[in-house]
């Protein structure tokens, strides 16, 4: 039973790494490519981790997981924001609205 | 062969598109940088299922080193993208 999981739980990893991974060669605007970060910073690697806590429990392996999967957790959504801003300073100088994106707070 | 090394080897696919993105001609400084990240986090989980596959412990901080430097390296890429490269 424990195997089944581990092999489930990996297949999704596998899987939206390759969707993310091929998604970034199908769409050609760079915003649309951010979007694709997301998951397999935060999906695969959730999947992959708990696989690999099924098979180690909270063995030194199995800690050692989590803590790899958690910064990448961490870390992917403050990498998408950087690059997205260095992306829209690249196109429009600077990284304010433009004047038609201004929300109108009321 | 085991499923980790079953799923290292399917998953090392996705570093394909990656390539391809980042080095081909009409991809924009930008779209190589995020293609640098993305596959940072494909190898990270490499690491990772290559351990586990392997028996080899050492492996999984090669996984949490990568982990932490693929943000230092990301955070210096893009705040150079921004105005200077």
């Amino acid at each position: 039973m424990r195997d089944v999981v581990i092999a489930v739980l990996l297949l999704g990893a596998v899987a939206v790494e390759l969707a993310c991974a091929l998604a970034l060669l199908v769409v050609k605007d760079s915003f649309d490519r951010l979007h694709f970060l997301g998951p397999a910073a935060t999906l695969g690697p959730v999947l992959v981790v708990t696989a690999l806590v099924v098979e180690n429990a909270l063995s030194t392996n199995g800690v050692k997981a989590i803590l790899a999967g958690g910064l990448l957790l961490l870390t992917g959504p403050i990498l998408t924001h950087a690059t997205a801003r260095a992306a829209r300073v690249r196109q429009f100088g600077h990284w304010e609205p433009l004047p038609f994106e201004e929300v109108d707070q009321d | 062969m085991n499923v980790w090394l079953i799923a290292t080897t399917v998953l090392l696919l996705s570093l394909v598109p990656c390539g391809l993105v980042c080095f081909g001609a009409d991809s924009s400084p930008i779209d190589r940088l995020i293609s640098f990240e993305l596959a940072s986090g494909i190898n990270t989980i490499l690491f990772l299922l290559l351990a586990q596959g392997f028996g080899r412990d050492v492996y999984f901080d090669l996984a949490l080193a990568l982990a932490l430097l693929s943000l230092a390296g990301g955070l210096v890429f893009s705040h150079f993208m921004e105005r200077w490269v």
